[in-house]
């Protein structure tokens, strides 16, 4: 009780000069950031976790020692809507790629239902509202490679009505209707089919995801889409010439149509001395992932753990330099310096990304608040970019959708 | 019943028949209010009937296809379903047993896909129903409800993620084989391998149990009847199947399986095709099997030889009635329909029997080409001297009870977890 006296005491006098005499001092910043954090929708859309599902020594109602994310530490980060990703390689296509999806779909409803007393699934963002007023982190899915639906335009309303609400439309590598930006282009950007999918898309209410995409492909989609799209996990090229990030231009473009940017926090997209290190040591991201892939078979969760256990070795050789975690918060900047904070978000690609340092899982998220805050940014605007653009660009989807129902 | 040789028979009549029943209906009388009395008729009309197998989703793949617009062929559409009091209608996800794997499962998605858009495409006519009380609620609304049971267990290429897929879209019962045997589950027209149902096929019981998915035992080998009636939590039932005490048809079920169905709470929904109702109808096909083989060349000829299985189905019909009017295959009325009802009734008690058509994907008896006859079985039940109440039950009461019935055990096996 004494200690709360004092405390109290403390933070009135920290209160009265901080605010009265002097700029806000670290500790008050660090308390209001605090608040301002856990009381706000804190919302990821892009989460690998999903292979984790298929292992039988994860658990993501306890605390792992590896990895990013489980409910402890998620409750710990005050983070309370993850978009689980539903992947499989590029190059498995047709009806396997579909069983495949539907498998990890699966998983994700068995994990949810498993775990009801912390987790519920959302379908919209009143959902989402709904969770985080019953103190529940909302589950939701995005397909992650436009390959998943076997090139067969129901199973986008199959998904749909299982609950998927984003899609991603390619992977790696170009599926049959969609260019990548890290293969050589087949169908300049959206076959005539791709852009029949978009419309689908809009149709049921899944956001057109266009992380992963070729620029023309980005362009196409977002010439077609009715509805505002995402980038669910890319960061800003200005800052990291990564082909898996966004021009400027583009970044301008999707959020003139009302979209947003989820921020991606992978080293090598957010780094430009990590991604030119890395490039040299391993060839770029695609060979990586093939080289682990040989030694992984199908297993991805074991994929994601060697390439963690692969590049923190590296780095602690020197052969890779460190980057840490406010590189993220530079691109955050960057992106709202380019189009304001209504068109910026998080997709951290958690549990299937390499994390800088100070970011290694959910538990550090309380950090990009505290950040922006004391780069001056109103809570207001720091809500918006923990969840609350991605809820709005959620709801314009929904209500494209029943509008295109409706006719 | 689908096997290309007799499947395909259904339309057949549509041809010959089909301009009768178009004729009497455009002239404003239907054919149940000519022939079916008032107590019938109204009985009927206030009942909730429901039907829990036909196979119009293969037709409802041809996006032309439009369920609100009365057809010319077939036994099933929206108008039909209006005109013969068809309150509830189980269509079936069916692809062949050989289509196994991957490739069975996106085919059985098309379909779930087919019968969902059905829906979103008629709000006003038709509801998605996944319960006991959707269902009434729909009739409550004047709506028909729209329901789906996967016919064959190979379609969740034996994986137990989309079985439970297949929940989540609304799939609320699965037949455990077609005609052949799957990876787990041996048929009842196929050569035993499996003993019954195997220790995976047992797990997927279970679970189908714990999601609420009806164990569906039609088309199943007697040996996979006994074991999945033994793991099973909860009833079962026979969605279209009738009695091998009258028809001695390896699909029907003896009295002894149809007593220890009852004794367990199921039901056998009887199972209108012909060659399953009439044991003259059966020794005719069996005694000559090029008639089948002819008929199932004249089928290939319309449909063309990458046919759909819609048209197959259709067309077996159509070309089954010309050999019937032909006099090669003996006629065989719709009466036998409630001989089976009655007989089951009798084994099995009245709480027990239902009906499960086969409509689109069978050979319908005369009198029972579309869904529009159904009054007269109303009707014929009365005659019988069945009591109002009972001939409910038969309509859709006692499927609307198992329906209940699984739901209730899918709840406390979810508790239980």
């Amino acid at each position: 009780m004494r200690r709360f006296r004092t405390c109290l005491w403390f933070c009135f006098v920290v209160l009265v000069s901080s605010s009265l005499i002097t700029p806000a001092s670290g500790d008050e910043i660090a308390e209001r950031a605090k608040k301002l954090h856990f009381s706000s929708i804190v919302l990821d859309t892009h989460d690998d976790t999903t292979q984790r599902f298929f292992s039988t020594d994860f658990d993501i109602a306890k605390r792992n020692a590896d990895g990013s994310i489980d409910i402890p530490r998620m409750r710990e980060g005050g983070m309370n809507a993850i978009f689980f990703s539903i992947w499989i390689d590029g190059r498995i296509m047709g009806p396997p790629a579909v069983q495949k999806a539907l498998d990890q779909i699966d998983a994700v409803h068995e994990n949810v239902r498993r775990n009801s007393k912390d987790m519920a699934f959302c379908r919209t963002a009143d959902d989402v509202r709904r969770a985080h007023a019953q103190g529940k982190i909302a589950a939701l899915m995005g397909v992650e490679g436009g390959h998943m639906i076997g090139n067969d335009i129901r199973i986008v309303r199959i998904f749909s009505d299982l609950g998927v609400r984003y899609m991603t439309l390619s992977h790696f590598y170009n599926d049959e209707w969609a260019d990548s930006s890290t293969d050589k282009p087949a169908h300049n950007g959206l076959t005539d089919y791709g852009k029949e999918i978009v419309r689908e898309m809009n149709r049921q209410g899944i956001m057109v995801d266009i992380s992963h995409v070729s620029d023309k492909t980005f362009y196409d989609a977002l010439e077609i889409s009715k509805a505002p799209l995402i980038a669910s996990h890319s960061s800003c090229r200005a800052l990291c010439n990564h082909v898996r990030d966004m021009s400027d231009d583009m970044i301008k473009a999707l959020a003139a149509k009302g979209g947003v940017i989820q921020i991606n926090y992978e080293m090598s997209f957010i780094d430009q001395p990590y991604k030119d290190a890395s490039d040299k040591l391993s060839g770029g991201v695609v060979a990586m992932f093939d080289q682990l892939k040989k030694e992984c078979g199908d297993n991805e969760a074991c994929v994601g753990k060697k390439m963690a256990e692969m590049q923190k070795q590296a780095v602690a050789e020197g052969k890779l330099p460190r980057v840490s975690w406010e590189r993220i918060i530079d691109h955050i900047d960057h992106a709202v310096k380019l189009v304001g904070a209504d068109h910026v978000g998080l997709g951290s690609d958690f549990d299937g990304a390499s994390m800088p340092e100070g970011m290694e899982d959910a538990s550090k998220l309380p950090k990009i608040t505290e950040a922006l805050m004391r780069k001056g940014y109103s809570d207001g605007d720091i809500r918006k970019i923990l969840g609350g653009n991605l809820l709005r660009v959620m709801e314009q989807n929904e209500k494209v959708s029943r509008e295109m129902q409706a006719q | 019943m689908k096997n290309i040789m007799s499947i395909a028979m259904m339309r057949a009549a549509v041809c010959v028949l089909g301009g009768f029943a178009v004729a009497t209906s455009l002239a404003g009388d239907s054919i149940s209010e000519k022939a079916v009395s008032e107590k019938a008729t109204k009985l009927h009309f206030s009942s909730i009937i429901v039907d829990t197998h036909d196979d119009t989703t293969q037709l409802l793949l041809d996006p032309k296809f439009d369920m609100g617009v009365r057809q010319s062929s077939g036994s099933i559409d929206i108008p039909r379903m209006r005109e013969g009091g068809l309150g509830a209608i189980f269509l079936s996800i069916w692809i062949p047993s050989k289509v196994t794997g991957p490739n069975a499962v996106q085919k059985a998605l098309d379909q779930i896909d087919a019968v969902r858009e059905q829906v979103r495409r008629h709000p006003k006519d038709l509801m998605l129903a996944t319960s006991a009380d959707q269902v009434r609620q729909a009739h409550k609304d004047g709506k028909i409800a729209a329901l789906m049971g996967v016919e064959g267990g190979h379609m969740i290429a034996s994986d137990l993620g989309v079985l439970r897929t297949y929940a989540a879209l609304g799939v609320r019962y699965m037949t455990l084989t077609h005609s052949g045997n799957d990876e787990w589950a041996d048929s009842s027209t196929d050569k035993a391998v499996h003993n019954g149902l195997t220790d995976f096929g047992k797990d997927v019981v279970r679970e189908m149990n714990r999601l609420g998915v009806i164990v569906d035992i039609s088309h199943v080998s007697d040996k996979t009847f006994y074991d999945a009636l033994e793991v099973s939590k909860a009833p079962l039932f026979a969605s279209h199947s009738s009695c091998r005490a009258i028809c001695d048809a390896p699909r029907n079920m003896t009295d002894q399986m149809m007593k220890d169905l009852a004794a367990k709470g199921g039901i056998v929904q009887i199972n209108y095709h012909v060659g399953f109702l009439s044991q003259e109808f059966r020794n005719a096909e069996k005694a000559d099997p090029k008639i089948n083989e002819a008929i199932a060349q004249e089928v290939t000829k319309r449909c063309g030889s990458d046919a759909n299985e819609g048209c197959m189905l259709i067309e077996g019909d159509r070309v089954t009635r010309e050999y019937v009017a032909k006099g090669v295959l003996p006629r065989v009325d719709y009466m036998k329909i409630i001989e089976h009802i009655d007989h089951a009734v009798k084994v099995a008690g009245i709480d027990h029997v239902g009906l499960g058509s086969d409509f689109d994907g069978a050979n319908m008896p005369y009198g029972m080409e579309d869904a529009t006859m159904l009054p007269k079985i109303t009707e014929a039940l009365l005659n019988k001297g069945y009591s109002e109440g009972d001939v409910k039950k038969i309509l859709g009461e006692n499927t609307l009870r198992l329906m209940t019935d699984v739901e209730r055990a899918s709840h406390e096996l979810n508790l239980e977890k």
